[in-house]
């Protein structure tokens, strides 16, 4: 199939279907409405089914029209001996500069194949989840168009074939979190977790585009043609210091997009969003863009082991650190957001060791799981009537039945319980790491995979076992289900969080590490390693033991859990007040909000202030004001110019002939 | 300044004089002109000045051999007597109105 | 030194009658003192008119600025009755100063700058040469083919400088 283009471009039309008519409705509705009506009413059943139609049936086109494209492809690609061309398609000549042009062209290769499968099918699946989910939102129609705007953006970005064109979609994606965190835009803390979601990405494109720059000084040419180029280790002028500032400056992107420390501070706030949202971007897609690049750029990554040392360290890192906080979180969301940014760091950890294939496949195990998991808060959320504090839940595994089966399948994937996906994506990321010899890294995947299991479980017990806690209006009696355009998305997902891992079951289990064949064409790769299968399934069943034992203790703690919401678990508590000032740290989010105030923000406001009230102020306007006192000073003094005698004129351009005779005569 | 063009009949008087003659009297009619309170004077001494050209004029054609000097002459005789009658018209209105003709009394342009 | 010849003195006459007049109507007081100062002057510059061959213009300025405009001058003083010119001193000692330096060095400056600026060459359309000593003929032709338009134009200026002199000296416009 030739026709790329229509992939982004469904999406596409539909934002501005949806947008337009959510803005001549929105204003036709304002003129009929009088005072007395309230706001926030939802939409009339037609304009509403317009809006699922256009939105959901776009996405779904697209991936209809993507899974045509790729199908035969990958199988194309699976039979060849080195996997098949990339197919581009140029559309349009964008920038044109002496004899080097940037194109909007789109490229479908084996990474791109693999992120348009997961982007388009869990994009549908929201969005249909969605239908459901905000139907009593009077900005439906809104939130349908900026949901198609990002679907669009991040298909851009999966399908471009050039860095400049990605960049395109990677602003495009950010902008439409922008405007997704801040859907309830008239609360404040929503319009400031907006802000701060595209603040903190704007450090991260910074160095995303120094870095594009970089490439281009390197390499004469930005599109995608320079990993070929870096394969064969072909660098004009070489520089291994310039390729390492490139990659560490694409890095940098990649940790603003991807939400790695410290530029992580945005995900947790953006779930002041709607959940849907969170699932969509800040869990299956947006946020993989940043792992997406680094794969994308693996060639030139390669070229420079110490950037693929600190890209693993900084992944290692963000993960341990992350997985703390979500132990002490309350709110059902942020200790998904949390693990959303521990999981991410896995992703890097294992970019850094040189499995890019592995990194890549756990984008694709995480997509399903993480995006279960959230649209099952969602729904847990809605039945709980908006309430998301844990503490106040409980027992909720008897009334709604399909949330609790399909999130407990995804908290047993995430937590790399065999056979489900988790387990086969995080053994081949810790698999790679021993096998390059990176032992220290290993054994900070391993004891983060403990943590992930033990707060996942812990998310799931407080939830719904035990016995409701809660008072007031969201009383656990009176949850119920959610219907089935919720329900059916949260049973697609879990099947797929089973059944995914079976693309990359490695050799020594049997399998034949499809994935990793699919990948090899369009990653790098450095020294392969070799591992004997008895190690390998050693280190498999460590990690299983390591999963069980944190599930074990999660149930340990908070299955029974019978306090009051104060205190859920008295174990936890007594362990909390054990560790003193050290978990009071952990549970404020190890302070990062707070140091980067102090270390950042608060210079940054005062170099501000002082600019405005010293130099602008005093200087800039002193010397707009000094003008204005000498022109008059000066003004002041000629006026005794004009005696009112003629004689004196006279006597003036008398004078001023004569120096112009005397002038004429000197020269 | 030389003497006249070649082809032209030679001057018993060297011209340089002619010019100077008409320089200082040029000079004499500013001299006036700065000097004097009284309008008509200043009148006067405008007219000298103008006479004065006359006479640079009239040396130079006749330096140069061309008549073209004395038709600017002749037109400015004929502007200057213009010029005075409304000039006078001018002075006159003005003593009408304020009764005297110094022109230092006459200072309404004052800062 | 030149020799001497009759144009010679007839020169240094006339050019010292010229000078001495102008300085004395400069210099008086009463306006009709100046006013016959100055008609001296212009038969002095008749003279020197003469001398370059310009008979005709010399004939003009005794008509026309001797004759006319000068009379003219002393209709109006004798019209507004003007007398001596007011006895109070002048109280404006920079400007009498500094106006006689101004005037003492420009003269200087223009004799020098006249005395050293060459003569352009001929080459001029009305390189119309002085038919000497009958040109009246030859200006009257020049007046009437090349400087038509201006004589024309001349002789409307005329005309509204009357008008205008009529007008400005009403003494009231009813």
């Amino acid at each position: 199939m030739n026709q790329l283009w229509l992939i982004p471009f469904l999406p596409l039309a539909g934002f501005l279907l949806n947008g337009l008519v959510a803005l001549v409705a929105s204003s036709a509705r304002a003129e009929n409405e009088s005072g007395a009506d309230h706001p926030g009413a939802p939409l009339p059943y037609a304009q509403r089914l317009f809006h699922g139609i256009v939105g959901v049936g776009s996405v779904g086109l697209a991936a209809v029209l993507s899974f045509a494209a790729l199908v035969p492809y990958a199988l194309g690609s699976m039979r060849a001996p080195e996997g098949l061309a990339p197919i581009v398609q140029t559309v349009y000549t964008w920038m044109a500069a002496g004899d080097y042009t940037v194109d909007v062209a789109f490229r479908l290769d084996a990474l791109s194949a693999l992120m348009l499968s997961f982007v388009t099918f869990v994009g549908t699946l929201i969005h249909v989840y969605s239908v459901g989910y905000m139907q009593k939102e009077e900005g439906y129609g809104r939130y349908f168009s900026y949901l198609n705007l990002f679907m669009f953006a991040m298909l851009t970005l999966v399908l471009a074939d050039s860095l400049p064109l990605l960049f395109v979609g990677w602003e495009g994606v950010g902008l439409c979190s922008y405007l997704l965190i801040g859907y309830y835009y008239d609360k404040d803390f929503c319009a400031a977790a907006g802000k701060k979601a595209f603040i903190a990405n704007r450090v991260g494109d910074f160095g995303m585009v120094l870095g594009i720059f970089g490439v281009f000084a390197l390499f004469g040419t930005a599109d995608f043609s320079f990993v070929e180029l870096a394969k064969r280790q072909v660098l004009a002028g070489n520089a291994p210091l310039g390729v390492y500032a490139v990659c560490l400056l694409l890095f940098l992107g990649a940790c603003g997009k991807s939400a790695q420390v410290p530029l992580h501070v945005w995900l947790p706030d953006a779930m002041a969003g709607p959940t849907p949202v969170s699932a969509l971007i800040h869990a299956a897609t947006m946020v993989t863009a940043g792992v997406y690049l680094v794969a994308r750029c693996s060639a030139l990554f390669v070229l420079s082991p110490d950037a693929l040392t600190l890209v693993a360290w900084i992944g290692a890192g963000t993960a341990i650190f992350a997985a703390t906080i979500g132990l002490a979180q309350n709110d059902i969301k942020k200790v998904l957001a949390y693990s959303t940014v521990s999981q991410l760091g896995y992703m890097f950890l294992a970019c850094g060791v040189g499995a890019f294939s592995a990194g890549m496949f756990h984008v694709f195990t995480h997509a399903f799981f993480k995006a279960c998991l959230f649209l099952g808060s969602g729904s847990v959320i809605m039945s709980m009537h908006h309430e998301q504090d844990m503490r106040k839940m409980g027992g909720l595994a008897g009334r709604i039945p399909q949330t609790f089966r399909t999130m407990l399948v995804a908290t047993l994937a995430i937590a790399g319980v065999f056979p489900l996906a988790g387990f086969f994506s995080k053994d081949m990321i810790l698999g790679s790491a021993a096998a390059s010899g990176h032992w220290a890294l290993y054994a900070v995947g391993l004891f983060t995979a403990g943590l992930t299991a033990f707060y996942m479980f812990r998310l799931v017990s407080m939830t719904f076992f035990g016995k409701a806690r809660g008072h007031g209006h969201g009383h656990g009696e009176h949850a119920h289900e959610s219907p089935p355009t919720m329900t059916v998305p949260l049973w697609i997902l879990a099947a797929f969080s089973v059944v995914a891992g079976l693309l990359g079951v490695p050799v020594a289990l049997g399998g034949s590490d499809r994935i990793g064949r699919f990948l090899e064409a369009s990653v790098a790769h450095p020294e392969i390693h070799e591992m004997s299968h008895g190690l390998e399934i050693g280190l498999m069943l460590l990690s299983v033991g390591v999963a069980v034992t944190g599930l074990a203790w999660a149930w340990r703690w908070y299955g029974k859990a019978a306090g009051p919401a104060e205190a859920v678990s008295p174990e936890a508590q007594a362990f909390h007040e054990r560790t003193g000032a050290l978990g009071r740290l952990v549970a404020n989010k190890w302070n990062v909000d707070e140091g980067i105030e102090a270390l950042v923000l608060s210079p940054f406001r005062k170099i501000g202030t002082f600019l405005w009230r010293g130099f602008d102020a005093l200087f800039i306007d002193g010397i707009a004001n000094a003008s204005a006192f000498l022109v008059e000073l000066l003004g002041d003094l000629l006026r005794f110019f004009t005696t009112g005698h003629v004689r004196n004129y006279a006597l003036a351009f008398t004078l001023g002939f004569a120096a112009l005779v005397a002038y004429v005569w000197m020269s | 300044m030389t003497g006249v063009l070649p082809g032209v009949a030679p001057m018993a008087v060297p011209p340089g004089a002619f010019l100077v003659v008409a320089t200082l009297l040029f000079a004499i009619g500013l001299a006036g002109a700065l000097l004097k309170r009284n309008a008509l004077s200043i009148f006067l001494s405008i007219e000298l000045m103008m006479n004065a050209v006359n006479l640079l004029f009239l040396t130079y054609a006749r330096m140069r051999g061309d008549l073209a000097g004395q038709m600017i002459v002749f037109f400015v005789i004929a502007v200057a007597a213009a010029e005075a009658a409304v000039g006078l018209a001018i002075f006159v209105a003005l003593f009408r109105a304020h009764r005297t003709v110094d022109v230092d009394k006459i200072a309404l342009l004052k800062w | 030194m030149p020799a001497l010849s009759g144009e010679l003195v007839v020169f240094g006459f006339a050019s010292l009658l010229v000078l001495a007049f102008a300085l004395l109507m400069v210099v008086q007081k009463t306006p009709v003192r100046s006013v016959l100062s100055l008609v001296v002057t212009f038969f002095g510059l008749s003279v020197l008119a003469i001398l370059l061959a310009a008979p005709f213009i010399a004939a003009l300025q005794i008509f026309v600025y001797a004759g006319a405009i000068l009379v003219l001058f002393l209709f109006v003083i004798m019209l507004l009755n003007l007398k001596e010119e007011a006895a109070d001193k002048d109280d404006r000692p920079v400007q009498r100063t500094l106006g006689l330096l101004v005037a003492l060095a420009l003269g200087g400056l223009l004799a020098g700058a006249t005395l050293r600026a060459p003569l352009p060459p001929r080459g001029t359309p009305t390189g119309t040469p002085i038919p000497m000593p009958d040109e009246i003929p030859a200006l009257g032709r020049l007046l009437f083919s090349d400087y038509l338009l201006a004589f024309e134009v001349l002789s409307l200026l005329l005309l509204v400088a009357a008008v205008g002199a009529l007008l400005l000296s009403k003494r009231r416009f009813e």
